[in-house]
C-alpha cells in the first residue's frame, strides 16, 4: 500500500461522498491508481479472471454422504448379469464396513436413456432427467479416502486434512465478489435438523486465506445471518442518526491520524453494512417470486420444500452477484444423508425425492432468465459407493473413494458431454481418470482461473488449490 | 515470495564451476561410475555436439516451458543438466549413457506412462532416436537451457554454504552504535533504530504525550483501556521514573499474561475439540491455556516455557503446571473416525502437526516443508525432518487427574464436609421417627398398593456371542467384562410367574469399570443398540416373537438413526445410542403389542444386537418387566428381594432383622418427607468437591485417548517415508536434530536424555527441548531471535523479522539483524526472562514517539524503519474486552473452563475454542482459525464487524450498562453535557471538542424525542446507549495511537 499516493483531502472527499467500496475500487482502477492499494482496502473487490470465461458464479449442490453413481448416473448393465456374484480379490477395506460385504448387486432402479444425448438415468430422477443435455457428465472421478470427513475436505478443499482453504474461498480470493450488499460465498446445509456435513464448517473454511474468505452459512433456523437485525431498541430513523454523527466523529478524527486508508475503509463498511441489512434479507425472500416460478421449484410439494426453498435462493443469490454458492443435500449421520449403507432402495429414493424437482427447475430456470451461461451447476459428493452389496436385511452399499460421477451444468460446459469411464462394474475408474485436483483445475478453469497461477503465498510456498502434483484442467466438458 | 538476491551471489561462485565445467562435472557424479563406459569422454565430446545441434532445441521447443521454465511440472527442471540428472518426483530424468533405463526417453517413445510431451503430438520418430542417442553419449549439456538458470540445489545435503544463512549463526557480539547518542527519554534500543534512520536522513518524532502513551501501554500490556483515573496519576507523577511506574504497574498486573497468553495461543494453534466430523469437545484442554497466562504472569524463563511445553510430563511430572504445559502439543486436529486403511497415515499427520507447529513456533522455520521432499528452499533434507519427527513417535493425548491448587482443594473440601453434615443428620432423626410408623405398618401385613412397577427379571441364561462374561450384581443388573466384540450379540432368557406381561424395560446401567463410565464399552462410553427382540411363550413350551411397540427412552442421540425407534427396525447401522450422555444410567421401554399372560409362568428370550459401531455393546445391562398397567419408564422398581419379602408380611412370617431392615430401606423411600430431606443430601453430595482435575496432556506413558480407530494409537517407531507415502518407508528413523543447527559431523548425542530405567518416558522430548535452547552448539541463538521478535511485533505492529513465523530463505530477513542479535543476547543475559525484554522495549523513544497526525510526509521507509507509527487495530478479543471494560460489566474470573457462550462476560481469552463452533464475533474480527501456527494475523475491514458494532445483541446490552454506568457517574439527570464528558473520558480519556459536544448533544436531543415519541419510559439512557454504540464503533476506540 502506497497512502502517500493519497492526499488526505482526497481520501475524506471520496470516503465523505457516500460511495461505496465498489466505487471507491473502480475509482481507483480508473485513475490507474496501484490496483494493490485497491485490493489491500477491500480484499473483495472484484478483479479480472486471468482469461476470458463464461461462469462467473457458482452453485455447487453438494449430493452429501457419497451417493452411488452405479445408481445415478454411471450405468452399468454388467451389474445387471453379475448380480450376485463374488467379486474376486475385493479388498474389505476398501469400503467402511469389512464385516458386511456382500456380492455384486445391480442397480434396483429403472432406467431409461433420455435427451439427444441419450444419456442413461435411473426412475429416481424423472425431472432432472429432462436436463442431461445441459449437463457434461465426468464418470471417472476418484479421490484419496473412504471416510466421511477426510473425503469431504478432499473434495472442498483439496486435501484430506482439515484446515485448507475452500474451493468457494479460493474462488473468492481469486475472483472478489460483484456484490457490494451481499456475502461473497454463501452456504446453505440441511434445514431439517439431520445436522452439517461431516467435518462442519471447516469444510467451508478459508483455511490460511483471510477469514473474509470463508462461506457465509446461513443458518437453516431463525436469522439466516447474524447480526442482519438491528436490536429492538433502535428504529432505522435512530441507527440512521448514529451512523451519521459515527461519520461525522470519523472523519474529524480522520484529518489528523494517520493509516488514513484503513481508516476511511472501515468509514465505508458501515455504510456497506447499512445496505446489507436491507439486502439480504430481500436476496432471500422467496416469497417475492411469481407464483409459477415457486411451483416450478416445487416449493409447494412437502417432500421438497425445503430444497427448493435453497435452489431458489441460490438462484436469487446468483442473479444478484453473489459469487459461490453452496447447497448441501442431506445431514450427518449414516443414513441422513445419500450415505446409504443400508436400503439403498429407501435411502435414494427419498433424498431424490427432495433433491430432484428442485435441481432440474435451477436448471431451467437459469435457463429461462439467461443465467445459465454465466453460472455453473455443479452436481458432486464426496465418493462414490461400491458395486457390491453391503449386507444387511435391506442392503445398501458402502464407501468407494475409487470411482465417483460429478456433472456440471452451464457456464461454458458442453452439455450432453460424457467424459471418462469406470470399469464394467464401475469398481474404479478406468479410462481418463480424473482426480479431485483435476476436478478442482476445471472449476477454476471455468471461472477463467489457472489454478497454477491461483496461488497465495504461505509458510514460505506459493499455496494452490491443486497443491503441488499435477493437476489437469478437463478440457473436454467446455463448449 | 521473495527470492533473495543475496543468497544467490553467495552461491554463485560455485554454480559458475558447475556450469562451465560440463564435462568434469558429469565424471564427477558419483552415481554414474559404476555405469561409465571405457569410452565414456569421446562420447561426451560427441553428445555435446548433437546437443548443441539438435537436441538443446528440442528440449527448449518441447519440453522446458513446463519442466523448469514457466513451470516446473512433477517437480522436474530440465534446464540444467544437474537438474536433469536430479529429477524430479518419479525419481532421476537420465541414466546417462543408458537410454533404455532413462524415464525421459520412455516417456517420449510412449513406452511409459504418462506419455510426454503432455497434451501434445507424440515427437516424430527420428528426434526420438536422437534423444535415445544423445542419452547414450552421456546427455551432456553446453549450457543451460534457460539463460542463467542455476542448478537446482541438492537438498540432501548441507552445505557450508547454507549454513551462512543469517538465521543460523552464533549471536553476533554487538554493541549498541558507539556513534549515536542515546536520546531525550529513550535508550539503548533507539541507537540501533536511529543509526538506521539516519542512513535514510531520518530520525525518531517527539515523546507522545501522557494520554498516548498511557493508551498505547495498557492496551498493549493488557488489552483494556486505562481508566481517567489512571491517566490522571500518570499526569500528576512527576517523578523521571513516571513511565517505568507505568510499565511496572500494568506488567505486574494479571491482566498482561491474559492479553499476552492469546498471541501465544494463536501460534500453538491452540484449539479444545479434535476436529473432523465428531469434533468432540477435549475436556481439559484449557489448562494449557491456563499454562501460558500463568507463565507469562510469573515471568517464566522462556527457556523453562519452551521446555515445558516440549516435555512438561518428563521434566516434571508431578507438577500439574508442567503436565498442562504439554497441551502444546496435543493442540492440533485430529480424526477421531479413522479407518483401517487410514490409520497409519493418520498417525503421521499427527507426528507432523507436532513437528511443524514446534519448529514454526520455536524456531521460525517451515520444518514441515520437508516431508515429502528435502525442503525447496531451507537446508532440511527430508531425512533430519523424519529424525526429528522421530522425537514424538510415542507421544500422545491423555487426560490425567491432577491437583490444580491443593490448598484451595483442601479447603473446599472442609467446607463441603461440614455443609454435609446437618443435611445428614436431618435424614437419620427423620429415620427414627418413622421407624414406629413402619411397624405399624408391617404389623398389619404391609399392606402394599399394587402401583404400577417394574419388576427385575432374574436371568437364568444370558450370554454373549463374542465371549464377554457376565457378573450378576447386586441390583439385578450383569455386568459385562473380558471380550468386548467388535459387533456382539447378547441372549437373554428368564422365566417369571407374573401375570399379564404389558412391557418390558431394558436399562443400560453406568459403571466405573467402563470407559467414561459407560453405559457402553466403546472406547467414548457409548453404545449402539441395532436390535432388540422379545420371543416369549409358555414356560417350557413353543416360544414365539413378541411385536415391541411404543417405544420410551430416558435420552437418545438424535431422533432418526440413533433413536430408540431405530433399534426395532432392520438396519443394522442405525440403532439406541446416547452420545455425549456418557457416565449415566440410561433406560428404555417397550409396550408389548399384546399382554402375555401364562397361568403356569412365562418364558422370556431376549435378544440385544450391536450392530451399529464397532465394540459399542452395553456394558451393564439389567432388565425388568412390568404387569398389568400401561407400561411406564419412570415408574418405580421392586427388586426381587423385596417382592419376596412383602409376600412373607402378607403371609404373616416372621422377618429376621436383616430382612426387617431390607424393607425398611426400601419403605422409607416411599416417604415424601424422607425423599425431600434425602435430596437434599444427594444433592449435596453430588457437589462434592473431588480436589482433583481432568486435565488434557499430551505425553508417553499414560494412557492414550482412545477414539473411533480401526488401529492402533501410536506405533512404536518411525521411518523415513518416501514422499511422505506410508507405504514407502525406507530406514527406520533415529532421533537427530536439524544438521544446519548443530555442529558440521551432526551429532546429536550431547543433548539427548536417558530416561531412568522404568520410566514411562523415552526422553527423547527433553532432548528436543534441550538442543533448541542451546545458544552455544544448538537451536538456542535462532530460538531466541524468534521469540524477542515476537515481542517487538506486538509492541510495534511489524516485527524486526515481518514474517514472525518464517526466519528462511522464504521469510523477510531482518530489518535491524543488529538490534535482533542484541535483544537476543539481552533475553539470555536475563535467563530468558521476557519482563525485562518488555520493560527495554517499552522504555525505548522509538516506542514512545507520538503518533503521526498524518501519513502524508512519511514514506512507508520511515514506517519500515519504525520511525513513524500508524495507529494499530485492536484484535477481536481486545476489542471485545474493552467493550466489557467501560460498560462495567467485565467479569475478571481467571482460569478454568471456558465457555461458548457469546452473552459470557469474561475475557475473550476464557472462549472455549470448540473447532465447529468458534465465537462468530471473533472470527469476524480476524482470530485465525486454530489448524496451524499463525505468527500474525490479517488485518481486514469489512462489513461484518460493522453489523457486529451495529446489531450485536451483546453489544446493544453492554452500551446500555455503559449509558447507566455513565449516567450514575456524571449525576447530571437534565444536562447532557457532563455525562458525554464523562463517557468521552472513559472511553477515549480525553474531553470532547467543542464540536464533539454539540454534536453529541444534538444526536441526544434526537434519540430521546424520538424515544419520547414511542413511548420508552427512559428516553435519555436510551439515547445514551444509542451515543455509547457510536462511541464503540468509532475509529478511534479500534484504532490506538
Amino acid at each position: 500500500m502506497s497512502p502517500s499516493l493519497w492526499s488526505r483531502r482526497e481520501w475524506l472527499q471520496r470516503a465523505g461522498g457516500g460511495c461505496g467500496y465498489l466505487a471507491l475500487a473502480s475509482m481507483l482502477a480508473q485513475e490507474q491508481r496501484a490496483s494493490a492499494a485497491a485490493e489491500s482496502l477491500n480484499p473483495l473487490a472484484p478483479k479480472e479472471p486471468h482469461f476470458p470465461a463464461k461462469a462467473k458464479s457458482v452453485i455447487w449442490i453438494f449430493m452429501n454422504g457419497g451417493p452411488s453413481h452405479v445408481d445415478t448416473w454411471d450405468y452399468r448393465p454388467e451389474l445387471v448379469k453379475r448380480d450376485g456374484q463374488t467379486l474376486a480379490d475385493f479388498d474389505n477395506k476398501t469400503g467402511f464396513f469389512p464385516d458386511a460385504v456382500g456380492g455384486l448387486m445391480k442397480s434396483p432402479f429403472e432406467w431409461k436413456q433420455h435427451g439427444e444425448s441419450g444419456t442413461w438415468a435411473p426412475d429416481l430422477f424423472p425431472h432432472l432427467s429432462q436436463h442431461v443435455d445441459k449437463m457434461a457428465f465426468i464418470h471417472s472421478c476418484y479421490t484419496n479416502s473412504n471416510n466421511h470427513s477426510p473425503a469431504l475436505f478432499m473434495m472442498n478443499t483439496g486435501v484430506t486434512r482439515m484446515g485448507n482453504p475452500c474451493v468457494g474461498s479460493w474462488v473468492n480470493y481469486g475472483l472478489g465478489s460483484v456484490s457490494d450488499s451481499l456475502p461473497s460465498f454463501v452456504v446453505m446445509s440441511d434445514p431439517l435438523n439431520r445436522g452439517l456435513p461431516k467435518g462442519n464448517a471447516l469444510n467451508w473454511g478459508a483455511g490460511f486465506l483471510p477469514s473474509i474468505y470463508q462461506g457465509t452459512w446461513m443458518k437453516p433456523q431463525g436469522e439466516p445471518i447474524d447480526n442482519l437485525k438491528p436490536p429492538a431498541a433502535l428504529n432505522t430513523d435512530r441507527q440512521r442518526a448514529q451512523l451519521d454523527l459515527l461519520a461525522t466523529f470519523n472523519k474529524q478524527h480522520l484529518q489528523h491520524s494517520a493509516a488514513e486508508s484503513e481508516l476511511a475503509a472501515r468509514i465505508e463498511s458501515f455504510e456497506l453494512a447499512f445496505r446489507m441489512q436491507a439486502a439480504a434479507p430481500e436476496a432471500l425472500d422467496i416469497t417475492r417470486e411469481p407464483d409459477n416460478i415457486q411451483k416450478l421449484y416445487g416449493i409447494d410439494q412437502k417432500h421438497c420444500t425445503h430444497f427448493a426453498a435453497q435452489c431458489l435462493r441460490a438462484r436469487r443469490l446468483v442473479e444478484r452477484g453473489v459469487r459461490f454458492v453452496q447447497i448441501y443435500s442431506g445431514g450427518m449421520d449414516n443414513q441422513q444423508s445419500w450415505d446409504c449403507h443400508a436400503d439403498l432402495v429407501g435411502n435414494h429414493r427419498g433424498f431424490a425425492l427432495e433433491a430432484d424437482q428442485p435441481i432440474a427447475a435451477l436448471l431451467g430456470d437459469l435457463k429461462q432468465q439467461g443465467l445459465l451461461d454465466s453460472t455453473l451447476v455443479i452436481w458432486a459428493g464426496e465418493f462414490g459407493r461400491l458395486p457390491v452389496a453391503q449386507k444387511g436385511a435391506k442392503p445398501g452399499r458402502d464407501h468407494n473413494p475409487h470411482a465417483f460421477t460429478v456433472w456440471m451444468a452451464g457456464g461454458g460446459m458442453k452439455g450432453g458431454t460424457h467424459y471418462g469411464e469406470t470399469d464394467d462394474i464401475g469398481m474404479r475408474a478406468a479410462v481418463n481418470k480424473v482426480s479431485v485436483r483435476d476436478f478442482h483445475a476445471t472449476i477454476l478453469a471455468a471461472l477463467g482461473l489457472d489454478h497454477e497461477r491461483l496461488i497465495f503465498p504461505f509458510q514460505g510456498l506459493d499455496q494452490r488449490l491443486t497443491g503441488v502434483e499435477q493437476a489437469s484442467v478437463v478440457k473436454e466438458v467446455f463448449a | 515470495m521473495r527470492f533473495l538476491p543475496q543468497l544467490l551471489c553467495l552461491r554463485t561462485a560455485c554454480v559458475t564451476l558447475i556450469c562451465l565445467s560440463v564435462v568434469s562435472s558429469a565424471f564427477s557424479q558419483a552415481p554414474e561410475k559404476s555405469k561409465l563406459p571405457p569410452d565414456h569422454a569421446e562420447r561426451m565430446a560427441k553428445g555435446l555436439v548433437m546437443f548443441e545441434q539438435n537436441i538443446a532445441g528440442v528440449l527448449k521447443q518441447h519440453c522446458v516451458k513446463c519442466h523448469g521454465g514457466e513451470k516446473t511440472r512433477a517437480d522436474l527442471d530440465l534446464a540444467t543438466r544437474e537438474g536433469l540428472l536430479k529429477g524430479g518426483e518419479s525419481g532421476p530424468a537420465v541414466v546417462p549413457f543408458h537410454a533404455d533405463e532413462s524415464l525421459i526417453y520412455k516417456l517420449v517413445a510412449h513406452l511409459d506412462e504418462p506419455k510426454m510431451p503432455s497434451e501434445a503430438d507424440k515427437l516424430p520418430d527420428d528426434v526420438i532416436t536422437k534423444i535415445k542417442l544423445w542419452i547414450d553419449h552421456g546427455a551432456p549439456y553446453d549450457k543451460p537451457l534457460i539463460a542463467g538458470k542455476k542448478p537446482p540445489r541438492d537438498g540432501s545435503v548441507v552445505s557450508a554454504t547454507d549454513r551462512q544463512w543469517w538465521a543460523f549463526q552464533p549471536l553476533a557480539k554487538v554493541a549498541p552504535p558507539a556513534n549515536i547518542a542515546v536520546p531525550a527519554g529513550g535508550n539503548d534500543v533507539d541507537r540501533f533504530i536511529l543509526a538506521k534512520a539516519a542512513e535514510k536522513g531520518l530520525t525518531l518524532p517527539k515523546i507522545a504525550d501522557h494520554r498516548q502513551r498511557l493508551r498505547r501501554a495498557a492496551f498493549d500490556l493488557h488489552g483494556l483501556p486505562p481508566t481517567p483515573e489512571e491517566l490522571a496519576k500518570f499526569q500528576t507523577d512527576a517523578s523521571p521514573e513516571a513511565w517505568a511506574t507505568v510499565v511496572d504497574r500494568l506488567l505486574d498486573n494479571p491482566r498482561y499474561g491474559e492479553r499476552w497468553a492469546r498471541h501465544w495461543l494463536d501460534v500453538a494453534r491452540f484449539a479444545e475439540s479434535h476436529g473432523f466430523e465428531h469434533d468432540y469437545d477435549r475436556p481439559g484442554a484449557w489448562a494449557f491455556r491456563d499454562f501460558v497466562i500463568k507463565a507469562l504472569n510469573a515471568d517464566m524463563p522462556f527457556r523453562q516455557f519452551t521446555h515445558w511445553q516440549l516435555a512438561g510430563d518428563e521434566l516434571a511430572p508431578n507438577d500439574p503446571l508442567a503436565l498442562s504445559a504439554t497441551g502444546f502439543l496435543g493442540a492440533g486436529v485430529f480424526p477421531t473416525q479413522i479407518t483401517a486403511n487410514e490409520v497409519e497415515r493418520t498417525r503421521y499427520d499427527a507426528l507432523d502437526d507436532m513437528l511443524s507447529t514446534t519448529s514454526s513456533a520455536f524456531l521460525g522455520l517451515t520444518v514441515g516443508c520437508a516431508r515429502c521432499h528435502d525442503h525447496k528452499y531451507d537446508p532440511i533434507p527430508t531425512r533430519d525432518y523424519y529424525r526429528m519427527l522421530s522425537t514424538f513417535t510415542t507421544t500422545v493425548r491423555s487426560n490425567v487427574d491432577v491437583e490444580l491448587d491443593p490448598e484451595k482443594a483442601r479447603a473446599e473440601r472442609q467446607a463441603w464436609e461440614v455443609a454435609l453434615a446437618p443435611l445428614k443428620e436431618s435424614v437419620t432423626q427423620y429415620e427414627a421417627d418413622l421407624q414406629s410408623k413402619f411397624n405399624t405398618w408391617a404389623k398389619a401385613g404391609g399392606e402394599f398398593t399394587a402401583e404400577a412397577t417394574w419388576t427385575v427379571l432374574e436371568l437364568t441364561d444370558l450370554k454373549s456371542q463374542a465371549g464377554a462374561k457376565f457378573t450378576r450384581q447386586d441390583d439385578g443388573s450383569y455386568l459385562a467384562t473380558g471380550t468386548n466384540g467388535n459387533h456382539d450379540t447378547y441372549t437373554a432368557t428368564a422365566t417369571t410367574k407374573l401375570r399379564r406381561l404389558t412391557g418390558l424395560r431394558l436399562e443400560a446401567l453406568a459403571d466405573p469399570s467402563m470407559p467414561q463410565k459407560g453405559p457402553g464399552r466403546a472406547p467414548n462410553g457409548n453404545f449402539g443398540l441395532s436390535r432388540i427382540t422379545v420371543r416369549a411363550g409358555q414356560a417350557g413350551g413353543e416360544i414365539k416373537p413378541v411385536n415391541l411397540t411404543k417405544p420410551q427412552v430416558t435420552f437418545e442421540q438424535n431422533n432418526s438413526s440413533l433413536s430408540i425407534a431405530a433399534s426395532l427396525d432392520d438396519n443394522p447401522s442405525s440403532g439406541w445410542a446416547v452420545d455425549p450422555q456418557f457416565g449415566k444410567d440410561h433406560a428404555a421401554a417397550f409396550t408389548f403389542a399384546e399382554p402375555i399372560d401364562f397361568a403356569e409362568g412365562t418364558q422370556l428370550n431376549i435378544t440385544l444386537e450391536f450392530q451399529v459401531n464397532g465394540q459399542h455393546n452395553i456394558g451393564r445391562p439389567r432388565l425388568a418387566v412390568i404387569s398389568d398397567v400401561e407400561p411406564n419408564l419412570k415408574a418405580d422398581t421392586l427388586p426381587m428381594a423385596v417382592a419376596e419379602l412383602l409376600q412373607k408380611l402378607k403371609a404373616n412370617t416372621a422377618l429376621t432383622d436383616t430382612e426387617r431392615n431390607t424393607l425398611f430401606d426400601w419403605w422409607k423411600r416411599r416417604d415424601a418427607d424422607w425423599r425431600a430431606r434425602q435430596a437434599k443430601v444427594d444433592e449435596h453430595l453430588a457437589k462434592s468437591p473431588k480436589g482433583t482435575t481432568s486435565i488434557l496432556i499430551c505425553g508417553e506413558g499414560y494412557k492414550p485417548m482412545r477414539h473411533h480407530s480401526q488401529g492402533a494409537d501410536f506405533f512404536e517407531q518411525t521411518f523415513i517415508l518416501d514422499r511422505g507415502n506410508t507405504d514407502r518407508k525406507r530406514d527406520v528413523a533415529s532421533q537427530s536434530f536439524l544438521q544446519v543447527l548443530m555442529p558440521a559431523g551432526g551429532n546429536e548425542q550431547p543433548w539427548k536424555v536417558a530416561p531412568p530405567d522404568g520410566s514411562r518416558f523415552s526422553g527423547r522430548r527433553s532432548g528436543l527441548a534441550n538442543w533448541i535452547t542451546d545458544v552455544d552448539h544448538g537451536a538456542g541463538a535462532l530460538a531466541a531471535r524468534v521469540i524477542v521478535n515476537r515481542l517487538w511485533q506486538h509492541h510495534f505492529g511489524t516485527g524486526l523479522v515481518s514474517t514472525p513465523n518464517d526466519f528462511g530463505q522464504t521469510g523477510a530477513k531482518p530489518s535491524h539483524p543488529e538490534l535482533l542479535d542484541w535483544l537476543a543476547g539481552e533475553l539470555i543475559r536475563h535467563d530468558w526472562q521476557l519482563k525485562p525484554i518488555h520493560r527495554l522495549l517499552m522504555a525505548s523513544a522509538t516506542y514512545q514517539q507520538a503518533s503521526a497526525a498524518s501519513d502524508e510526509d512519511a514514506s512507508d521507509e520511515a514506517v519500515a524503519l519504525f520511525v513513524h507509527r500508524r495507529p494499530q487495530r485492536l484484535e477481536g478479543e481486545a476489542l471485545r474486552d474493552s467493550l466489557l471494560a467501560i460498560s462495567g460489566k467485565l467479569d475478571p474470573a481467571m482460569y478454568g473452563p471456558g465457555t461458548k457462550e457469546e452473552r459470557s462476560l469474561r475475557r475473550s481469552i476464557y472462549f472455549t475454542m470448540k473447532r465447529s463452533q468458534l465465537i462468530g464475533s471473533m472470527v469476524v474480527f480476524d482470530q485465525p482459525e486454530p489448524l496451524i501456527s499463525q505468527g500474525s494475523r490479517p488485518v481486514t475491514t469489512v462489513a461484518p464487524q460493522a453489523l457486529l458494532l451495529m446489531n450485536g445483541p451483546q453489544v446493544r446490552e453492554w452500551a446500555e450498562a455503559f449509558a447507566r454506568r455513565t449516567e450514575a457517574e456524571a449525576n447530571s439527570p437534565t444536562d447532557f453535557a457532563p455525562t458525554v464528558q464523562r463517557l468521552f473520558a472513559t472511553s477515549l480519556n480525553r474531553p470532547p471538542s467543542n464540536v464533539e459536544l454539540t454534536e453529541a448533544t444534538a444526536f441526544l436531543e434526537h434519540e430521546s424525542a424520538s424515544y419520547v415519541r414511542d413511548g420508552n419510559n427512559a428516553p435519555r439512557t436510551m439515547a445514551l446507549a444509542d451515543l455509547c454504540q457510536v462511541i464503540f464503533a468509532l475509529n478511534e476506540f479500534a484504532y490506538i495511537d
